[in-house]
């Protein structure tokens, strides 16, 4: 149990482009999975390692998040004691008025809040990243490396040039090259660091106006005489920069294994809880090869799918590999392949909708069809 | 800080003709409706009717009970002034204590508990029913009839009010007498074991009933006949939605099946009454490649991989490719494994059915399986059988 340990979590992330579905919120609440929003996984991540104290950055389009987190009772942060803490921009007076351009440039914004941490680690990351990871692992490995700073990479690379950063090792597994093209691991932005030496290098920055950390800060660590050890990171992990990497990485969920990984329940991801009832099964549905939340109503067939809380699949309505997010209402004999639907849209009755796979049709949220 | 009306749960019996499902919990605990368990029902009730003080009257094996509850999250009911209090029988300084002997004086035991919050009324509800009921209307007749009782019923047939608590009463549903399983019933009003009291009216007749040494402590045999006697107004209140007493096996097993009909009055899914539950964290529930699923309510968490019919599937189930499940009730963490066929039969938790078992027949008296039960590979479970892990020893 990390008792000693803050967590902190970044909540927007450039080099995006998942059309209507981001367009209306920041990406670590975009949801995925039938019933999680991105930020459900680090969260849990955190809370899981016996985190108790955390902080969420926001930035821009934040009410979803905001929705969705609540007091933090879900993730039994809603404490007297620590718990959940939101960070809206803005909300300290030395802030500068424009928006992060980075981690840096974000922590800056925050030095008083870093100040009153009262742990003597931190966890950093970003909250797009969709993975089951032992945090208590990464910290054990932090001590017993001596490194200042712990960077949680993985060897599957999830393509997001331009934007991810790559550690090469050198043979005492410490970082050798950092590098933003894809060579050796693939950082997940997730970090362990002493409050000490966080606070040092933001003041580094700070001085010097740099605001990414990994390209302006961890890159330059043979001159700061920062030790950066990468932790390999074997599970499952998900990013999707474009609609085509989400499609295909949720359509991943159908898979055992990786199910299997991503939801242990040795250590659960939490989300909200809606209380929904359990999903109802008409006398001529036909489910095959699909992952159900609770509260549908399904009375059609449905193939290949992800299908999210309280969605309703009429009688004769055929929905094959079909991502299809809470509240989404299908009609009657329609037809849908390939197709995404946000929260909330209806699809009247006859419809006959198809995208591909490589290019899946999305519907806004609340879309009438 | 006062309350106008405090509900007491009876959740301390032992349901003792659900067997093999209440070995190990109180009957209120038994896992209902795929996600919910018994007592999720008035609880949600009492939320949803603006009620935010509840007694829960523990006695019977109470600790998976008292985990459920925790501090009432779920239902909202975790307040600074209010909320849910799970309270036991307990020991007074130098006196005696003792098990509630009787309904009436497991209240009759906790009036400390209910001056502390100084209600007008008192709701007395218990934890083996299914129903969706606004007890706000209910209060709100009591206080129009100006009654020291209100006794919410049910009309049922002649025959079935011989195995009910009858209600006799005069043009304006005033009781003025009330028969115990009659055998001969003069109505058909059945009392669903719901009760608003005045509070100072039941005060005064739980203390004079525990003075009474041949008394049984019985709200249906005593205070509410004690009430009528003393000329007390007492007044019946027509109820005419869903109600199930879940008290039986077969009766369990209907209100379960109830659930997958559109016309049986229960509605699950309508948001003006939610249900709250306390909830496991699990993703949602999968379907396999050849998953057939018709007519049922699964939940979350598990993996459907064969022939689901009529049944009613709760978290973290596994029904592997080839098993078949019809007309059942499947508790949590259960896992029915290829070629066995579960019919006409409750599962309860974390039990096995390993491949090729079969349990129940077609149409037959209801078959259950004890929590954490083996059923071995091959091995038949009969129709109506109490499956556990004494009688798999013997005859089985």
């Amino acid at each position: 149990m990390l008792n000693n340990v803050h967590g902190i979590l970044m909540t927007n992330q450039p080099g995006y482009n998942l059309k209507e579905l981001s367009s209306i919120r920041s990406i670590s609440s975009v949801p995925y999975g039938g019933r999680y929003r991105l930020v459900d996984f680090v969260l849990s991540n955190m809370v899981n390692a016996g985190i108790v104290d955390i902080g969420v950055v926001l930035q821009q389009g934040y009410q979803s998040l905001l929705d969705h987190l609540g007091s933090g009772k879900d993730w039994d942060l809603a404490r007297r004691r620590g718990g959940l803490r939101l960070l809206p921009p803005f909300s300290m007076t030395n802030t500068q008025q424009h928006n992060y351009r980075g981690m840096m440039d974000a922590l800056v914004g925050l030095r008083d809040y870093l100040d009153e941490i009262k742990q003597d680690y931190i966890v950093i990351a970003d909250a797009d990243v969709v993975a089951n990871i032992e945090l208590e692992k990464v910290y054990d490995q932090h001590i017993a490396s001596g490194a200042d700073v712990t960077v949680v990479c993985s060897a599957s690379y999830t393509d997001r040039p331009g934007y991810a950063t790559y550690y090469t090792l050198a043979e005492d597994g410490s970082a050798a090259e950092i590098v933003n093209k894809p060579v050796g691991y693939e950082s997940l932005n997730v970090y362990v660091v002493a409050k000490a030496k966080l606070i040092e290098l933001v003041e580094y920055a700070a001085a010097r106006g740099l605001y990414s950390f990994s390209h302006q800060v961890l890159a330059n660590k043979d001159q700061l005489g920062l030790k950066v050890v990468p932790y390999i990171f074997e599970g499952y992990v998900a990013r999707f920069p474009t609609v085509a990497d989400y499609f295909a990485k949720s359509m991943d969920l159908l898979k055992k294994d990786v199910r299997d990984d991503l939801f242990n329940p040795a250590h659960p991801i939490r989300s909200k809880d809606r209380s929904d009832p359990a999903t109802y099964y008409g006398p001529d549905s036909k489910v095959v090869g699909s992952m159900i939340s609770d509260g549908c109503v399904i009375e059609g067939t449905v193939e290949n799918s992800i299908i999210f809380r309280n969605v309703k699949v009429a009688k004769g309505a055929v929905v094959k590999n079909c991502i299809l997010m809470k509240d989404t209402d299908i009609g009657e004999g329609t037809n849908l392949n390939c197709v995404i639907c946000d929260k909330a849209v209806t699809i009247g009755a006859g419809r006959t909708l198809s995208g591909c796979e490589a290019y899946p049709i999305v519907y806004a949220k609340g879309a009438r069809i | 800080m006062k309350k106008e009306c405090v509900a007491m749960l009876l959740a301390g019996g032992q349901g003792s003709r659900l067997y093999a499902l209440t070995r190990s919990v109180a009957k209120p605990a038994v896992p209902f409706g795929a996600k919910y368990r018994i007592i999720d029902f008035p609880l949600s009730n009492c939320v949803n009717s603006g009620i935010d003080t509840v007694g829960v009257l523990t006695q019977y094996r109470p600790m998976e009970l008292n985990a459920y509850l925790g501090n009432g999250q779920p239902w909202d009911l975790d307040k600074s002034d209010g909320g849910v209090h799970v309270l036991p029988p307990y020991l007074g300084a130098g006196e005696k204590g003792s098990w509630y002997k009787g309904t009436a004086n497991a209240i009759y035991q906790n009036i400390d508990f209910i001056d502390m919050y100084n209600p007008e009324y008192v709701l007395i509800l218990s934890g083996d029913h299914i129903y969706k009921m606004d007890y706000d209307k209910m209060l709100a007749y009591h206080k129009a009839q100006n009654a020291a009782a209100t006794i919410a019923v049910l009309e049922v047939t002649l025959e079935e009010a011989t195995r009910f608590g009858i209600m006799n009463v005069d043009e304006n549903d005033v009781i003025y007498e009330f028969e115990e399983k009659p055998k001969h019933p003069k109505s058909t009003l059945a009392s669903m074991g719901i009760y608003i009291f005045t509070w100072s009216k039941l005060r005064e007749a739980l203390i004079s009933d525990e003075n009474d040494p041949t008394s049984k402590n019985d709200f249906g045999g005593n205070i509410i006949p004690n009430l009528i006697g003393q000329g007390d107004k007492c007044v019946a209140w027509r109820f005419d939605g869903y109600w199930k007493d879940v008290g039986t096996i077969a009766s369990l097993w209907d209100a379960n099946m109830d659930l997958l009909k559109t016309d049986s009055g229960i509605k699950i899914y309508d948001k003006s009454w939610p249900l709250y539950a306390r909830t496991n964290i699990c993703p949602p529930h999968v379907d396999g490649p050849n998953a057939v699923i018709s007519h049922s309510l699964v939940a979350g968490g598990g993996e459907i991989g064969g022939i689901v019919d009529n049944s009613v599937i709760f978290e973290n189930v596994v029904i592997e490719e080839g098993a078949t499940v019809r007309y059942s009730v499947i508790m949590p963490g259960t896992v029915i494994k290829a070629g066995a066929k579960v019919e006409y039969s409750i599962i309860a938790e974390n039990a096995v059915v390993e491949s090729n078992a079969t349990v129940g027949e077609d149409k037959g008296a209801i078959a259950v399986v004890a929590g954490g039960v083996v059923v071995d590979a091959g091995s038949v479970v009969p129709a109506g059988a109490m499956y556990t892990e004494e009688s798999k020893g013997g005859e089985a």
